[in-house]
């Protein structure tokens, strides 16, 4: 499972599918049921953890948008190696790691997991050329 | 052709759509002196968005939330595609996202509650689903 490539962008894929889960179970504790039902007219905000989870999720889709090419690159070119494996499991690893961090606030770490994530995804393109 | 790929074909047309009807009518509403400037926040009192009327604001959220959604999606059936791993059921939930993102925008625009959330969870689902399938 963690063993190519395109499996470890399903499983990054997955963990943004869980972002959206854990952002939208905190938003109904927070903003309501009612709010999340309606059409959201008036513009309501979650604070805390939520926010938090939230600003992580933007992040997470972001990267997703970025590192997604890159793989897809090196397997159309069947340029995948034991660099590029250990690469992307870098990149999911840091990843994973991203989440926590922002969740519970952690200063410094979650810098730190975003950017192996981001330098994983520059070092792929840099194998996909 | 697979399904798969027919079906992303239609998300990203249908994305182009939501992009029409949406900034259709933003433009109507603000002035082309206003949209087609830098969009600098102290000089239009804010985010442009905090002054399109509220059906034209509900367009503009459907579209961002697809944009989330079609990212997954794009994923979900590149990499079933690649891997060669296209069947009926990941057919069947490429169509059921295709359907329910079709839906869900008509549903944003009037209001349909709760049908907008119910909607969206049926999208949702069929790409985690596609995603699941992919890794068995």
């Amino acid at each position: 499972m963690f063993t190519d490539e395109l499996s470890i962008l399903v499983l990054y894929g997955l963990l943004v599918a869980l972002t959206v889960l854990l952002q939208t179970t905190g938003a109904m504790g927070q903003l309501g049921m009612g709010y999340l039902l309606s059409s959201r007219d008036e513009s309501r905000e979650a604070a805390g953890m939520t926010a938090r989870i939230e600003r992580a999720l933007n992040n997470s889709v972001v990267a997703l948008t970025l590192v997604a090419p890159a793989i897809l690159i090196l397997n159309v070119r069947d340029a995948f190696s034991d660099t590029s494996l250990m690469t992307a499991q870098i990149f999911l690893a840091a990843r994973v790691i991203y989440l926590p961090a922002y969740a519970f606030g952690i200063t410094g770490l979650r810098t730190l997991a975003w950017l192996s994530g981001f330098a994983a995804t520059v070092v792929l393109y840099l194998l996909a050329l | 052709m697979t399904p798969e790929l027919t079906a992303l074909a239609f998300a990203g047309l249908l994305q182009v759509v939501q992009y029409a009807l949406m900034a259709v009518p933003a433009n109507l509403e603000l002035g082309s002196a206003k949209t087609t400037s830098p969009r600098d926040r102290d000089r239009l009192g804010g985010d442009l968005i905090d002054q399109v009327s509220p059906r034209t604001a509900r367009l503009y959220r459907a579209m961002n939330n697809h944009f989330e959604g079609l990212i997954l999606f794009t994923l979900a059936v590149v990499v079933v595609t690649l891997s060669d791993q296209s069947s009926g059921f990941t057919a069947a939930c490429a169509w059921a996202y295709l359907a329910a993102r079709v839906l869900y925008v008509p549903a944003y625009a009037f209001g349909w509650r709760p049908w907008r959330s119910l909607i969206w969870a049926v999208g949702f689902s069929a790409t985690v689903l596609m995603l699941l399938a992919a890794l068995i």
